[in-house]
């Protein structure tokens, strides 16, 4: 959409009728402070958006006073637009009637459309819609803006709101994370009712339910305060840069100010370790052992000298029995190896008979007492007795000493207490250790302290050697200190209110977890699979929302920084920020200059203009992506606080970009001081435009009376 | 494409289905069509959602709610 003309009539200080013939891309409009540029910009504004009252007030003064009384005129703002090709022309008017001198009756406004075809016939249709149609009133308030103060269009918490509307899908998906809570709910209530049929779990469930809502509770008041909490840390670390400012030696600041955060951190671990809770390790479970080593010595000697007891026996044992496998061997050898004859033969009764007789009747020989033959037989009888005789208690040959080795556990047992000694030893100086131990913390905080006591001296006089009166400074200096601690503090606060947040979301989450089990085991299985299915559906309608949100702001943030650097080519620009910020019930985006990821509070005016213009331009070009349609702007005075060079600069790169632009702006005036006569400056030869034209008064004219004001536009 | 086919296409594209539900991306249907007559029962109700809200014939609250619940109901 492209305005191909203005025309002003009889609307203040635009006396009979003035044409401005505009065309696509940069139209500048140049004009002295009072010469009728801001008068273009509001007769524009009225046209648009003008209401029914005190229209008398926006006749021309000069026509007014050359009508007759009982004369009429019309005072009328006309726009001649040009959309795909069509042309139509928006007209809003009203007509004055001069009753007597400086007084006119005048008419209600009406607002006429005609629409012209390809063809060129018109159609006469209702002024407001065709206004609507063509040039929307959302695209309108991103459109025109008045001095440099306008242009921060994120002041207001619904901008964003609206830009999103506009321009982003986001507000398309909106719909279906409604839709998938509503769904969600509903599934949720089918299993409740389910599970509380299941009366054996009745109380418990109702506890659980309560629980979660009071939970609920908490978190969303917790968010609230931290909120606010988060707000004010960003209010005050903006007073603090602002009193910052002041002071000349600004990097000395920022090293002292980083000195005594360190410090305060190095305070804070220091008082964080500091535990003073002694009766803990007086009530310690191992307290009574505290005299245990002299019993453990006595019992570990005795171990031990039972162990070498054992020792000895087994020894003795295992020599006898080596000393028996021996003999064994030895007879062996005796026989020559050959078999012996088994015990009892001869039998009892034959030995008995053989040695009554004296006579070995084996081998024929006579065997008298006490001779070698007679023993030899005496010892076949008894071994044989003693073979037939039972012995309870004769140990097997293959039999341990002793069965069980408790010898060996009691002296695992004396190991392992001798291993935990050293612990016991400790219990005894444990208590004096913490004491240590916390008086040591102690003096580190005191010399911590003392070092903070001369950073903070060394501050003021910084903040001394500052830019600024003495007797402000002592505010400045006094709220400076103020400031310091309530920060300290509402970062402490933050920290308390994320780490309650934290607690609430996990015992949230156990809760539930805890009724789902009751669902899992109550409810019927149809319907906790619906309201599982139900709850992904959700996540994924959320998620895709805030994806297309931010990829909205993303996109929004990438276009602004293109236009800031080139705006502020060659020079420090930092990086335009957006940040998406989660507020109980609504979200909103904060803009921000950021340095190196730090927040630049106060930039100057030029520097936040064209961060702002830059963040208009790429809404601009969203709005044409969106739309497919090109929309105007229209500025007025957007760079006073640019100076001539910069504002030639971004004339010359708003040149380059697509859509029209309409820009009032009082540079590239000269009046000579000798003759008093105004002129256009050589520069402005040098800045490109597509069209320009100077609004002037025309000569001469009484400031102080309005009859002689009649602004001229000459077309450059 | 159609309005409603993208919205459907941009939920079809989240994370969770792949992971939880491992549907295979090339089983994904394109358009809400064929959304509908799908076996997986989350892009059906998904499609049935879309359908609902962005299609040629836009549904009550209520009359969304029973198709999505009940589709669920029967077919878990």
């Amino acid at each position: 959409m492209i305005i191909r003309k203005i025309q002003i009539e009889n609307y203040l200080c635009y006396y009979d009728t003035n044409t401005f013939e505009l065309s696509n891309g940069l139209n500048i409009i140049l004009g002295e402070n009072g010469e009728g540029k801001t008068k273009f910009y509001e007769a524009i504004d009225w046209l648009f958006n003008g209401e029914n009252r005190e229209l008398d007030m926006l006749v021309s003064a000069k026509k007014l006073n050359e009508a007759e009384i009982g004369e009429s005129f019309r005072v009328r703002v006309s726009m001649t637009v040009d959309q795909d090709g069509k042309k139509s022309i928006i007209t809003k008017s009203f007509l004055a009637m001069k009753e007597k001198a400086n007084h006119c009756y005048t008419s209600s406004f009406m607002i006429e459309g005609i629409e012209e075809n390809k063809i060129g016939e018109r159609i006469q249709v209702d002024g407001k819609t065709l206004l609507d149609n063509i040039f929307p009133f959302q695209i309108r308030k991103y459109s025109m803006f008045k001095g440099e103060a306008e242009l921060n269009i994120f002041e207001s918490e619904s901008a964003l709101t609206d830009l999103i509307n506009l321009f982003s899908d986001a507000k398309h998906y909106h719909k279906y994370s409604e839709k998938g809570a509503f769904l969600r709910e509903k599934a949720e209530k089918a299993v409740e009712e389910s599970s509380k049929l299941d009366k054996k779990n009745d109380s418990l469930y109702k506890r659980l339910e309560g629980e979660i809502f009071q939970l609920e509770r908490d978190k969303d008041s917790y968010k609230v305060h931290l909120n606010a909490t988060e707000e004010e840390i960003l209010k005050i670390e903006g007073y603090l840069q602002e009193a910052e400012r002041h002071v000349s030696n600004a990097d000395a600041l920022e090293i002292i100010n980083n000195r005594i955060k360190g410090i305060e951190e190095k305070i804070s671990f220091a008082t964080g370790r500091i535990d003073e809770n002694y009766t803990t390790s007086l009530f310690d479970d191992n307290w009574i052992l505290v005299n245990f080593e002299a019993f453990q010595r006595e019992y570990a000697d005795k171990v031990s000298a039972h162990s070498k007891k054992r020792r000895e026996l087994q020894s003795e044992y295992d020599k006898q029995k080596g000393i028996r496998e021996g003999e064994k061997k030895a007879k062996a050898e005796l026989l020559n190896n050959s078999v012996p004859l088994p015990i009892g033969v001869p039998s009892k009764s034959h030995m008995e008979e053989m040695l009554n007789d004296e006579i070995c009747k084996v081998c024929n020989r006579e065997a008298k007492k006490g001779s070698e033959a007679y023993d030899y037989m005496m010892k076949r009888l008894i071994t044989y007795l003693q073979s037939q005789s039972v012995k309870e208690s004769e140990p097997e040959n293959d039999n341990p000493l002793f069965k069980f080795d408790y010898t060996n556990r009691l002296e695992s047992l004396s190991y392992s207490h001798e291993d935990n000694l050293k612990n016991l030893r400790l219990i005894r100086t444990r208590i004096t250790d913490l004491f240590e131990f916390n008086d040591k913390r102690k003096r580190e905080i005191e010399e911590q302290n003392e070092k903070l006591e001369n950073e903070k001296s060394e501050r003021e006089k910084i903040l001394g050697k500052s830019s600024i009166g003495a007797e402000k400074l002592s505010d400045v200096l006094k709220n400076y200190n103020v400031w310091q601690k309530e920060i300290k503090n509402k970062n402490q606060d933050q920290n308390d209110y994320n780490s309650k947040l934290k607690n609430i979301e996990y015992d949230l989450k156990t809760k539930k977890e805890e009724k789902d089990n009751i669902d899992k085991n109550s409810a019927s299985s149809f319907l906790i699979k619906t309201r599982n299915i139900l709850r992904d559906i959700e996540t994924i309608f959320i998620d895709t929302k805030e994806n297309k949100f931010d990829e909205f702001i993303e996109k929004l943030q990438t276009k602004s920084n293109n236009f800031f650097k080139r705006i502020n080519i060659d020079s420090f620009t930092g990086t335009i920020v957006f940040t998406r910020r989660n507020k109980v019930n609504r979200t909103i985006v904060e803009v921000e200059l950021q340095e190196d990821g730090r927040k630049f509070y106060k930039p100057n005016q030029s520097l936040e203009t064209s961060m702002h213009i830059s963040i208009l331009f790429a809404i601009s070009e969203l709005a044409f992506e969106s739309k497919n349609q090109n929309f105007p702007m229209i500025f007025d005075a957007p760079t006073s606080s640019f100076g001539e060079n910069k504002t030639a600069q971004f004339l010359n790169l708003i040149f380059e970009t697509e859509n029209q632009k309409i820009l009032l702006i009082k540079d590239f005036l000269y009046t000579d001081r000798m003759t008093k006569i105004l002129s256009i400056k050589k520069e402005f030869e040098n800045v490109k435009r597509d069209k320009a034209f100077w609004v002037k008064l025309e000569r001469p004219f009484d400031p102080n009376n309005l009859k002689t004001i009649n602004s001229q536009v000459i077309a450059l | 494409m159609a309005k409603k086919d993208e919205v459907l296409k941009s939920f079809l594209t989240h994370e969770l289905l792949f992971r939880k539900y491992e549907v295979q991306e090339e089983n994904l249907p394109k358009t809400v069509r064929e959304a509908l007559t799908s076996d997986i029962s989350i892009v059906k109700a998904i499609a049935l959602i879309v359908e609902g809200l962005d299609g040629t014939s836009p549904v009550t609250e209520h009359v969304l709610r029973n198709q999505v619940i009940q589709f669920l109901n029967e077919a878990l």
